[in-house]
């Protein structure tokens, strides 16, 4: 004697994936490219799904990550979270293929009743709903912390404005790890260009508080000992209100109210002046 | 182990070359002190290009030896920190190392000589008569 | 992941341990691939770390480890002595007190430069463990 559900594996298989397919593509797949290697990962997907449903039902269903259909359900979401897909799609992909099987096992044999196995189909949904949900946000949460990590690499450019300055535009929020970061990337520049002026350009920093003003010192004082000057450019008037309210003074430190002052300032320092083509040349 | 100390004119310049001992710091503190003194010198550049650590001992032989200096009469720069050095002294404490900086001999000796003309002193350098 | 590095264990007797010391940490840290950045900060704790060992207990050992796992790179330091211990661990901490004349920045600056830092002293037994931790 077989089960329902082994009687549609058994004699619907082909209808049913195909039914689920459709749907898909329909629903889903309508705005995006859709790669033929998405069909083979959702019908081995499908297999085990069927595969599952037709073993022994158990009252309290959870999904092993280990085994083949976890394996499967997680590669096809990875997948689906590295595209970028909406979670409502990927998680109403498993919804469709459940009201397929739902209205299938109802059609099969319309005189005795399914209730136990709509129950038991109902289980097995659930855990995969559950399962593949907090796969998607597993790895939308590491997509965003690599991309954080690499945003963080390449918000502290150093850069060269002139012999021997420097020009260092903080943008953002600066944290601990950040102002290390951008630390060490400065002194090793300095030191590498040997740097006599360092142009400290804040105008990208959102809020200037004491935590901040605090790494800025640091920065500053380590610079300093290195035997640059630093000249700090683009503080609001609400940061210079809000730092000396706060008593922080940055002492031996040039300020310019704008990176083109600075710029001016810190050529003066190495001697060079910016004058007009037909200006006559000093002798 | 011995520092040379060379002289040039009236400024004197030491360059660090070792990863010194605490005595060999002691003995290059007393050492430099007594050559300022002995040819009244005007300044004093110190090069600590090759101390890859400069802990708060270390920091602290730099400074008093520097201040000695400036009571002898002479003018003080610190030349050739390390990037990573200078980091991590200021991650240990800020103001540890309290001397002017430069970042290597020539720019010290050039920043030394404008100290020394500013201070409108009558002793200039290579007025050996004085 | 490979073999974790041999450990060094290293006497503290006179101030040219200090730089022995140091320069095995150094060493350890270069080859287990942390920056130049960190390689200085961990010499110059062990520097500071030796040197309280000479100045307040006389003699004291250094051990070294590479104590890496699967997830992150780990350079740990254990400084011991049986010197008379540090009588107010709170006030040690504290930047600016010192009791030998220095600038008090030793012990709080040490903590400032590495990410874990433990001390445990009472008489006769003082031990500071330090480490650095990266991920992978």
């Amino acid at each position: 004697m077989n089960t329902a559900f082994q009687r549609l594996q058994h004699d619907q298989r082909a209808e049913l994936l195909a039914d689920w397919l459709q749907h898909l593509t329909t629903t889903f797949d309508r705005h995006h490219a859709h790669p033929s290697s998405l069909d083979i990962q959702r019908e081995v997907l499908f297999n085990a799904i069927l595969a599952t449903l037709a073993g022994v039902p158990s009252d309290d269903f959870r999904l092993d990550p280990e085994s083949e259909l976890g394996r499967h359900l997680s590669r096809l979401i990875a997948e689906q979270a590295r595209q970028l897909a909406n979670p409502a799609d990927s998680i109403g992909s498993l919804l469709a293929l459940k009201s397929i099987l739902a209205r299938a096992l109802i059609a099969l044999d319309a005189e005795s009743p399914v209730i136990d196995e709509l129950l038991w189909l109902d289980r097995v949904f659930d855990g995969l709903s559950l399962f593949a949900f907090k796969s998607f946000v597993d790895i939308r949460e590491r997509l965003i912390a690599e991309q954080s990590l690499s945003l963080l690499e390449l918000s502290t450019p150093v850069l060269r404005v002139w012999h021997q300055v420097l020009l260092l535009p903080l943008v953002g929020v600066i944290d601990t790890q950040r102002a290390r970061q951008v630390t060490e990337r400065l002194l090793e520049s300095i030191a590498q260009y040997e740097a006599r002026v360092t142009i400290l350009d804040l105008t990208g920093v959102p809020v200037l508080d004491t935590s901040v003003a605090q790494h800025l010192m640091k920065t500053i004082d380590a610079a300093r000992l290195l035997g640059t000057r630093i000249v700090m450019t683009g503080i609001s008037p609400e940061g210079a209100q809000t730092l000396t309210k706060l008593g922080i003074r940055f002492a031996d430190v040039i300020s310019r109210a704008t990176l083109r002052a600075g710029i001016a300032e810190a050529l003066l320092i190495v001697g060079r002046r910016i004058a007009p083509l037909n200006e006559e040349r000093p002798a | 182990m011995r520092i040379p100390i060379l002289r040039l004119e009236r400024i004197l310049l030491v360059s660090i070359q070792v990863d010194l001992t605490d005595n060999d710091a002691m003995q290059f503190q007393s050492d430099l002190v007594e050559r300022v003194a002995e040819i009244e010198a005007l300044g004093v550049a110190i090069d600590i290009t090759a101390l890859d650590v400069v802990d708060s001992y270390m920091a602290r032989v730099i400074n008093d030896t520097a201040n000695m200096v400036r009571l002898l009469g002479a003018e003080v720069v610190i030349c050739g920190i390390q990037p990573f050095v200078a980091l991590t002294l200021i991650e240990m404490g800020r103001g540890l190392l309290g001397a002017d900086c430069a970042f290597n001999l020539s720019q010290a000796l050039e920043m030394l000589k404008r100290r020394i003309a500013e201070r409108g002193d009558t002793r200039f350098i290579g007025d050996e008569d004085v | 992941m490979s073999e974790p590095l041999d450990p060094a264990s290293l006497p503290i007797r006179s101030t040219l341990d200090i730089v022995t010391a140091r320069h095995a940490a150094r060493e350890l840290c270069e080859r287990l691939g942390f920056g130049k950045a960190d390689q200085t900060r961990l010499a110059t704790a062990v520097s500071e770390l030796a040197r309280n060992v000479i100045q307040y207990a006389g003699v004291g050992t250094c051990l070294i480890e590479d104590e890496s796992d699967a997830h992150s790179r780990r350079i740990q330091v254990r400084i011991e002595d049986q010197g008379p211990g540090i009588p107010n661990l709170e006030l040690a901490l504290t930047d600016g007190y010192s009791t030998s004349g220095g600038l008090g920045a030793g012990l709080p600056g040490t903590r400032r430069l590495t990410d874990v830092f433990q001390i445990e002293s009472v008489p006769g037994s003082t031990r500071v463990t330090i480490a650095l931790v990266k991920p992978r």
